[in-house]
C-alpha cells in the first residue's frame, strides 16, 4: 500500500459497497491515515534507544437515516479488510441508537485556505542519524553542568498524511510533518545531597526551528530553581504564572470549558456565561488555526471542514460565538462547524479540540511584574488538573518559588494552591510581554491576585 | 479471517532465519506480534455516541548491542516486512550501542516455552453487540432514574481479545490468548447552580462474565449515588490533619507514592528517592509492601475472573512473581525489567510490561499492595480524636525525585472524638513519600483492592492495588477555604 492511488481505489470501492448493501444509510465516511515516525531516546543522559515506526490505518463512519452511527476500524489497508470494516460498521449502525439531533456529514467546500509551512521535507526524508546533532546538543549541556547528575529526553520526528472521503462528495488529503525534542535534567546539591528536576520540550512542524540547547538550558535552570526546597506556611498572596502555569489554570480549562459538546451537555462551568463579563481586560484569548508553520494549524479538520480563526475572550468577555465545534454539535446549535473536529487517529470518532489556542500578551516586561511583588508565589506547574464543571482547583505546585521584595526566592515544598477559576479571572492583574509555545498552547506569564495557599509548613 | 493466520508468519524457519541474520552483529533480541480485536461502546444519556468495532496487528522488533537497543514497529505482518524490520532494527541497535556510554550485557536466561490461555466462562466474542447494548442500556437506565437531580449519565464499555507471540534470543517461544473488559459508569448531577460528577469503573481479564458480579451489576447505581451525595458535600478547609485512608486510596498511595520510586529504571537513572537505599529502614515497622501480579488472585477477592493488573508473563517473557518491596519497614527490592536486573545484578522479578507491542517494555508495577494489621475499620474510627476519613480516589501523581505526591480523594468524613460526621468533596492530601510512611500510626485488618491503567512515558498498563485502612498521622489537607 504505497501510492495514493490505492487509497483513492479502496475508499470508492468502500463508498459504493456501503451504498450498495444498505438503503438505510443516510452518510457513510472513510478516514484515511498513514503515518512514519523516528524516535532517539536518551535516559542516563546518554542515547539508549532508537526506533523507526509506522501506523496506517482506516476507520469507516456510517449513520442511517435516523442518526444511528457505527464505526469500525483497522491498519490493515487491504481490500478484504475494508469489505469487512464496512459491513461491521453497517452492522454496528444497525444496533445503534437513533439520534435526531445528528444532520449529516459536511458537504464538500469550494475554498480551503492556504498555508505555509506545514510540511518539512527534511522530516519525510530523515534517518534516525540526522537527528543526532540535537540529541548530542542536549547531552553536553548536561554533561558539561557540574551539578546536572542526569538527564532523560527524547527526539521525534513525523509525517502523517491523511485522506478523508464521504458520501456528499467530499474528498479532502493533506500531509503535515511535526518534530519534537524533550529534555528532563536532574540536579544535585552536593551540599544538602537534595535533588531536582526540570522539564522543557519544544514542538515544532519544521527541523531547524528546533533548538536543542535553548531546551536543555532552560531544564537545567528549572531544576536548579526548584533546589533546596521550603515548607511555607498558609497564606493569601498574588501568584505569577509563568507560561507553562498560565498553560495548565488557564488555558486548557478554558480549552474543555468551550469544547461544545461539554457545553452542550452542561458540564463546563462556563455554562449561562457567554456574552458575559467574567474576567479582566487582560483575558483575551483566540483559537486559530491558521498560523503558518504552527504546530496547531490545519487547512482542514477532522472532518474535512476548513480550520478558522475565532475569538474566544475578548477584555474579559466570554463571546457568544466562542465555542469549538464539530459539524455534529454546530448542526445541534444551528450554527456553522467552528472546524474543530479533532481526530487523534483513525482508530476514534471526531470529538473536538483546539487549533492553536493563544492568550494575547501585553507590552510590560516579566521582569517589571515580579519587580511589583512584594511577597508572592511564582507557580511553574502542577499534576492537577481543575474540575471542569465546577471551575474549582485544589492542587499542588510541583514546581514553584517564593517571591520576596520582588525577587525570585526559596522553592516550594508541599504547598497547595486552592482557587476557583471564576476568581481566578476576576483577579488577573497583569500578563507579560514575553510568551512561549508548548504545541497548540501558547501562554505569557499572568499576574493574579489573592491567591489561597496551603502550606506544609506547621 | 482467522486470526492467530497473523501470528503464524512468525514460524520455526524465520526464527531460524533471523537468529542466523542476528549472529555476531547483535546480543539480544526479541519479537513480539499481536492481534487485537475488540468493541467499545459510548453512550451518553441513552443514546449512543460510539459503537465500533476494531481488528488491528501490530509487530514490535527489538535488538540490542553494546548497551543500545534498537526497536522497529511494523503493522503489516508478513514474512518480507518482518525480516526487513528486523535489519533495520539491527542498524539502529548498532547505531544506539556505538553512541550509548553505559556498557551492559543482558544476562542469559534458561528459554521458556510455553502457551497460556485464559478462559472465559463467556466469551466477548460470542457474545451479540446487541446484548452489549442492552447492557449499557440497562447501566443508563438505572443511573439516569436514579434521582431528579441527575443531569446526564455516561457509560462506556470497552472489551478486547490479544492472541499474542513471544520469541527471543534465550529460545522463548510464548503464546498468549486472553480478553478483557472494562465498564465506566460517570453520572453528573446538578442542584442550585452546583453540578458534581461521580466516576466508577470495574475492570478484569476474562469474558462477560466480568458484568455479572454484584460489584458490577451495581455499578452505575452506586455512581449515581455518589454523584447525587456530593451535591451536599462541603468544600474542605486546608491545613495539617489526622487521615486514614480506606483501600483503595491506600492502594493508589502505595502505588503512586511509593511504587514509581521503587521502579528501578528511574532509580539507575538517578530519578528515585529510593536510589541507594536496599537494606535501610524507610517506613514503620509495620509497614509491608509487595508486589504480587501472579494470576489465580481473583477468588482472594471473591471476583470469578483473573484481576486486571495481573498476568502470566511480562512482555520479556519472565514470569510474574510476588517480589517483597518493603518487609517490617526496610526497602528489599526494587522492580526490575531485564536491562535494569542484568545491571543491577539481580534476578529480574517480572516488571518489564509495555502498553502494547508496539511500545517498548518499561519498568512497571503489576498490582502494589500494603499488607494488613490488627485494627479493625470501627477502632480505627473511634481511637481518632480530630480527623478525616478519606475514601477512594480521582487521581494521584507524585514526584519520584523528591517524593513529594498528592491525591484528590473522591469521598471525605470529618471525624470528630471518634464519630463519622459530615461529608467533604475534593479533598487533596499533600506529603513527601518516606515522611508519610514513617507517620503512619495503625494498619486496619479489613483489604480491599481497586483496578485501572497508569501512565508512565506516554504507556499506558493495566495495573491493581490495594491495602488495608491506615492512618496516617499530620498529613497536609489543601481546600479552597
Amino acid at each position: 500500500m504505497d501510492t495514493n492511488a490505492d487509497i483513492f481505489t479502496l475508499a470508492n470501492y468502500g463508498l459504493s459497497l456501503i451504498e450498495q448493501k444498505s438503503q438505510e444509510v443516510r452518510c457513510a465516511e472513510l478516514f484515511f491515515e498513514k503515518n512514519k515516525y523516528i524516535s532517539i531516546e536518551i535516559e542516563e543522559n546518554s542515547v539508549k534507544n532508537s526506533e523507526l515506526g509506522e501506523d496506517n490505518g482506516v476507520g469507516v463512519r456510517v449513520v442511517n437515516r435516523k442518526g444511528a452511527l457505527g464505526f469500525a476500524f483497522s491498519n490493515k489497508l487491504i481490500k478484504p479488510m475494508i469489505h469487512e470494516l464496512c459491513i461491521t460498521a453497517l452492522k454496528m449502525m444497525n444496533a445503534s441508537t437513533p439520534d435526531p439531533d445528528f444532520d449529516n456529514f459536511p458537504k464538500p467546500y469550494q475554498k480551503y485556505p492556504t498555508l505555509k509551512g506545514l510540511f518539512d521535507g527534511n522530516l519525510k526524508t530523515l534517518q534516525v542519524e540526522d537527528s543526532l546533532d540535537y540529541v548530542n546538543q542536549l547531552i553536553d549541556v548536561c554533561e558539561q553542568d557540574k551539578m546536572a547528575i542526569s538527564q532523560s529526553g527524547s527526539f521525534i520526528s513525523n509525517y502523517s498524511k491523511i485522506f478523508i472521503f464521504n458520501s456528499n462528495g467530499l474528498e479532502v488529503s493533506g500531509k503535515d510533518t511535526s518534530c519534537s525534542l524533550s529534555s528532563h535534567i536532574i540536579v544535585k546539591d552536593d551540599v544538602s545531597k537534595e535533588t531536582s528536576f526540570g522539564y522543557e520540550w519544544q514542538s515544532e512542524r519544521s527541523l531547524r526551528n528546533l533548538n536543542a540547547v535553548n531546551i536543555a538550558n532552560t531544564a537545567l535552570k528549572e531544576a536548579k530553581r526548584n533546589l533546596n526546597r521550603k515548607k511555607i506556611k498558609n497564606m493569601k498572596v498574588p501568584v505569577i504564572l509563568t507560561p507553562k502555569g498560565t498553560i495548565q489554570l488557564i488555558l486548557r480549562p478554558i480549552a474543555s470549558a468551550v469544547n461544545a459538546e461539554t457545553f452542550q451537555y452542561k458540564r463546563s462551568y462556563l455554562v449561562d456565561k457567554r456574552d458575559e463579563f467574567i474576567g479582566t481586560k487582560y483575558l483575551n484569548i483566540e483559537d486559530n488555526g491558521l498560523i503558518d508553520g504552527a504546530i496547531g494549524s490545519s487547512i482542514f479538520d477532522g472532518e474535512g471542514v476548513p480550520c478558522k480563526n475565532k475569538k474566544i475572550f475578548h477584555k474579559g468577555k466570554f463571546l457568544n460565538t466562542g465555542l469549538l465545534h464539530n459539524s455534529y454539535t454546530s448542526t445541534k446549535e444551528g450554527t456553522q462547524s467552528s472546524g474543530n473536529a479533532s481526530r487523534s487517529s483513525y482508530s476514534s470518532i471526531p470529538s473536538i479540540g483546539v487549533t492553536n489556542f493563544i492568550m494575547q500578551n501585553s507590552d510590560i516586561g516579566i521582569n517589571e511584574i515580579i519587580k511589583d511583588v512584594k511577597k508572592g508565589i511564582l507557580f511553574d506547574y502542577t499534576g492537577d488538573t481543575p474540575n471542569i464543571s465546577t471551575g474549582d482547583f485544589s492542587g499542588l505546585i510541583l514546581h514553584g518559588n517564593m517571591i520576596r521584595n520582588g525577587e525570585i526566592k526559596e522553592p516550594l515544598n508541599e504547598t497547595m494552591v486552592g482557587i476557583n477559576l471564576m476568581d481566578l479571572y476576576k483577579n488577573i492583574e497583569a500578563v507579560s510581554k514575553e510568551y512561549k509555545t508548548y504545541g497548540a498552547f501558547q501562554a505569557p506569564y499572568t499576574l493574579v491576585k489573592d491567591v489561597q495557599i496551603i502550606g506544609g509548613a506547621s | 479471517m482467522d486470526l492467530t493466520d497473523d501470528l503464524k508468519v512468525i514460524d520455526e524457519k524465520l526464527i531460524k532465519e533471523l537468529s542466523n541474520i542476528a549472529k555476531d552483529k547483535i546480543e539480544y533480541w526479541d519479537i513480539r506480534t499481536g492481534v487485537n480485536t475488540g468493541a467499545t461502546l459510548d453512550f451518553t444519556d441513552s443514546k449512543s455516541k460510539e459503537i465500533s468495532s476494531h481488528y488491528v496487528t501490530d509487530c514490535g522488533i527489538r535488538t540490542f548491542v553494546n548497551g543500545g537497543w534498537g526497536f522497529s514497529v511494523l503493522k503489516d505482518l508478513n514474512r518480507k516486512s518482518i525480516l526487513s524490520g528486523f535489519q533495520e532494527s539491527i542498524k539502529l541497535a548498532i547505531f544506539t550501542g556505538s553512541l550509548s556510554k553505559n556498557r551492559f550485557k543482558i544476562s542469559q536466561r534458561d528459554p521458556l516455552i510455553k502457551d497460556f490461555k485464559v478462559s472465559p466462562k463467556k466469551k466477548i466474542e460470542e457474545i451479540d453487540i446487541v446484548e452489549k447494548i442492552n447492557l449499557v442500556k440497562s447501566h443508563e437506565k438505572l443511573a439516569s432514574e436514579f434521582s431528579p437531580k441527575i443531569k446526564n449519565t455516561h457509560t462506556l464499555y470497552i472489551d478486547g481479545h490479544t492472541n499474542s507471540l513471544f520469541v527471543n534470543s534465550f529460545g522463548n517461544h510464548i503464546t498468549q490468548d486472553l480478553s478483557f473488559l472494562r465498564l465506566f459508569s460517570l453520572v453528573y448531577t446538578q442542584e442550585n447552580g452546583s453540578i458534581q460528577r461521580a466516576v466508577n469503573s470495574i475492570g478484569g481479564i476474562g469474558g462477560f462474565e466480568i458484568i455479572s458480579t454484584e460489584k458490577a451489576e451495581g455499578l452505575s447505581l452506586k455512581t449515581a449515588r455518589e454523584a447525587v451525595a456530593l451535591l451536599k458535600a462541603k468544600s474542605p478547609v486546608g491545613g495539617k490533619f489526622t487521615i486514614i485512608t480506606d483501600p483503595k486510596l491506600t492502594g493508589t498511595m502505595i502505588h503512586e507514592a511509593f511504587g514509581h520510586a521503587c521502579e528501578a529504571d528511574l532509580v539507575l537513572n538517578n530519578d528515585s528517592i529510593l536510589k541507594d537505599r536496599i537494606g535501610e529502614k524507610v517506613a514503620s515497622e509495620e509497614v509491608n509492601i509487595v508486589d504480587n501480579p501472579t494470576m489465580g488472585q481473583g477468588k482472594r477477592f471473591g471476583m470469578p475472573y483473573e484481576l486486571f493488573g495481573c498476568y502470566f508473563v511480562d512482555d520479556e517473557g519472565i514470569p510474574s512473581q510476588k517480589t517483597t518491596i518493603i518487609e517490617n519497614g526496610i526497602l528489599k527490592n526494587y522492580l526490575h525489567d531485564l536491562e535494569t536486573s542484568s545491571r543491577m545484578g539481580v534476578s529480574p522479578n517480572g516488571h518489564g510490561r509495555s502498553s502494547s507491542v508496539s511500545s517498548r517494555p518499561q519498568v512497571r508495577m503489576g498490582f502494589t499492595f500494603l499488607e494488613p494489621g490488627e485494627w479493625s475499620t470501627e477502632d480505627l474510627i473511634a481511637d481518632t480524636k480530630n480527623g478525616i476519613l478519606c475514601e477512594d480516589f480521582q487521581y494521584g501523581y507524585t514526584d519520584p525525585s523528591t517524593g513529594n505526591f498528592q491525591f484528590k480523594c473522591k469521598f471525605s468524613y470529618h471525624i470528630v472524638n471518634g464519630e463519622k460526621k459530615e461529608l467533604m468533596r475534593d479533598v487533596s492530601l499533600s506529603g513527601m513519600i518516606l515522611e508519610v510512611l514513617n507517620k503512619i500510626s495503625a494498619i486496619g485488618n479489613q483489604t480491599s483492592y481497586s483496578d485501572g491503567m497508569c501512565g508512565k512515558g506516554g504507556q499506558s498498563v493495566r495495573v491493581c492495588d490495594g491495602g488495608p485502612y491506615i492512618r496516617i498521622e499530620d498529613i497536609t489537607v489543601g481546600g479552597l477555604n
